[in-house]
């Protein structure tokens, strides 16, 4: 009798076992390979009839009362290699010529007036051990979330989805996303890469506060860091229909000796049929990440 | 792999279907109750509104296809007790097998798993609940497809690329993100005149849709999650997908999968139902449903970012490796 019920249990183990293999990816066929036949054939599924397809949506100048922030919108400009003034350089990449140069930039810290982040002296030497450590000690280079306001000003666009309720920042690079709470503000229930926020409509002005931030994100590639006491305070006023006035103030006591602010406009991507695309970099991330662990 | 639980499962259910028809007999059909849907919500630019935060937990459990020898898509009364039971058992089975192994973890991360759908398969056309057999050239296209399970096959495991998209925090791809997995099904919809947004909680991606009738972007644009378009028809949202990567692989329809996906409001919360098309793949196009109920919270999964699995497996290969070539 012993034995028969130990066989059972084994029995049932062994189904737990397989089940746990296709459990996590019910509903998915794994994953790898070509696939894509060449036979002829067009899909036979049904596609819209021409009269459900509707006409073009117009862009209302106010939703719910505020100002339509929808859009599209990418900076200019070099901030995302170095919110401070800087000359152009030369990066160790010489292998792709001028490519591989950083272009100069002029500050975008207007708080301090020197356009200068107010470090205390350990986190400021902390700074440039990571510079150092460039491009294998940046987040960017693994493809990890970037973090606020870092993921506002890299060199791919991103979307705000506004309705009338909690608005949406979607961001191309690394698919990462964030939801502004409008409503029902909490404090953040866990440390993350892309902060907890909550906002607010001050006038016209898009006031949201974001924390809950872990320590390992940066704010450009020139090792510029905090750690996740940052408190970052945004606003994002409209200047006229295709430009947005960006503005963050970031407070950290730990890495920063007084709060300091960043501007600079965002602006519409006005290219007619413009979408965001897929920026999965982690398949690029992975050569610098396991590299040394693939078979030799 | 499927096979011997899918068995299992089935005479369970056949044993338990004998035990209960008297039960069931004695039961009086139940009248369709009187319309108690809401008024569908709208935006206040006058699209219906199917803002929140929805989850797939509560079809979590339900076997994708049905399992032989069950007939019926939805059970009640004793056998859906049963069935439940089953479930609970696998669950706990499951959740204890899995504890400790490369992406398991602990116990209660699975509390919400299989609980209440009296559905017996997410697929519901075939009426039969099961894909549609594959294509001749999708049969040897599969068989020529190295180390199909990523982390969950054999290996060999040399580089990143052996793994699964899902192992190497890449995608789950479409439309698998709809589907329960072990946790975090959650799914949050935002809408703004002219698009609604999809972003799915499990290795956080999101779907940004126009819904301003421009035509698909182009066919030499591919993308895991491919390129789609929306469109309301009455008070259900309709995406349509296509121009996948032909990396993508949806039980082994790539490149030219294409999907219909409609949202609508239902009683308890939103149905979803996806047409998985692909001539090139599939004998048939085939329909699998959900009934999404309101989540609780949707938070940030930094996969790729904590992804120590990857060195883990990898490392274990290596070392693996060195220990035979000492042999």
């Amino acid at each position: 009798m012993r034995i028969r019920f130990t066989g059972a249990i084994v029995g049932l183990a062994g189904a737990a076992v397989l089940t746990l293999a296709v459990m996590p990816i019910a509903g998915q066929a794994p994953q790898g390979g070509r696939a894509g036949g060449r036979g002829a054939g067009a899909p036979a599924a049904p596609a819209a009839p021409a009269a459900a397809r509707p006409a073009a949506v117009a862009r209302p100048a106010r939703i719910a009362g505020h100002p339509n922030m929808n859009g599209i919108w990418q900076a200019m400009g070099s901030a995302y290699w170095n919110l401070e003034d800087h000359s152009a350089s030369a990066t160790q990449f010489w292998q792709l010529g001028a490519i591989g140069a950083i272009p100069a930039g002029q500050s975008v810290i207007v708080d301090p007036a020197n356009g200068m982040i107010p470090y205390t002296p350990a986190a400021l030497k902390k700074r440039d051990e990571l510079r150092a450590g460039w491009p294998k000690s940046d987040p960017e280079a693994k493809c990890y979330m970037a973090g606020i306001p870092r993921s506002n000003y890299m060199p791919y666009p991103f979307q705000i989805v506004q309705g009338q309720k909690d608005i949406l920042f979607v961001y191309e690079y690394a698919s990462s996303n964030r939801i502004v709470h409008m409503a029902n503000h909490t404090e953040a229930p866990v440390d993350s890469w892309m902060g907890w926020s909550n906002g607010k409509w001050d006038g016209d002005t898009l006031a949201i506060t974001v924390n809950g931030f872990n320590d390992s994100t940066w704010f450009d590639r020139s090792g510029n860091h905090h750690t996740e006491g940052l408190t970052v305070e945004e606003r994002y006023t409209m200047q006229g229909d295709n430009v947005l006035i960006y503005e963050a103030t970031m407070t950290d006591p730990k890495t920063f000796t007084r709060p300091w602010k960043i501007r600079m406009p965002l602006y519409r991507r006005l290219e007619p049929n413009v979408q965001l695309l897929e920026f999965k970099c982690v398949e690029f991330s992975e050569e610098l990440l396991y590299g040394d662990l693939k078979k030799k | 792999m499927r096979t011997p639980l899918t068995g299992a499962l089935a005479a369970g259910l056949l044993v338990a279907g004998a035990v209960c028809v008297p039960s069931l007999r004695a039961q009086a059909p139940a009248s369709p109750p009187k319309s108690t849907i809401k008024p569908v919500p709208r935006t206040p630019w006058g699209d219906p509104d199917l803002q929140g935060i929805w989850s797939s937990d509560e079809e979590a459990g339900v076997p994708f296809e049905r399992p032989m020898g069950q007939t019926k898509a939805k059970v009640d009364g004793m056998e859906l007790e049963v069935l439940l039971e089953e479930r609970e058992h696998q669950r706990v089975d499951t959740a204890s097998a899995i504890f400790g192994l490369t992406g398991g973890g602990p116990p209660h991360w699975y509390e919400n798993w299989g609980r209440k759908s009296a559905r017996t398969s997410l697929v519901v056309d075939p009426i039969d609940g099961r894909v549609p057999p594959l294509t001749r050239d999708a049969e040897k296209r599969q068989a020529r497809r190295p180390n199909p399970m990523g982390s969950f096959g054999a290996g060999p495991f040399e580089r990143p690329e052996d793994f699964s998209l899902y192992d190497r925090c890449i995608t789950r791809g479409l439309p698998a993100v709809m589907f329960p997995a072990i946790y975090n099904n959650n799914t949050r919809i935002v809408q703004a005149p002219g698009y609604v947004a999809l972003t799915h909680e499990m290795i956080h991606e999101t779907r940004v849709i126009p819904l301003d009738g421009r035509p698909f972007a182009s066919g030499r644009l591919r993308e895991y999650l491919g390129d789609a378009r929306g469109w309301w028809e009455g008070d259900t949202l309709v995406i349509e997908t296509r121009n996948f990567s032909d990396r993508t692989n949806y039980r082994g329809a790539g490149a030219h999968l294409r999907l219909v996906e409609r949202f609508r409001r239902s009683h308890r919360g939103l149905r979803y139902e996806v047409t998985i098309d692909d001539p090139h793949t599939f004998t048939r196009a085939w329909t699998a449903a959900l009934n999404l109920t309101p989540g609780r919270g949707l938070y940030e999964y930094a996969c790729h970012e904590g992804n120590y699995a990857m060195r883990n497996m990898l490392s274990a290969a290596r070392v693996a490796e060195a220990g035979r070539a000492a042999r």
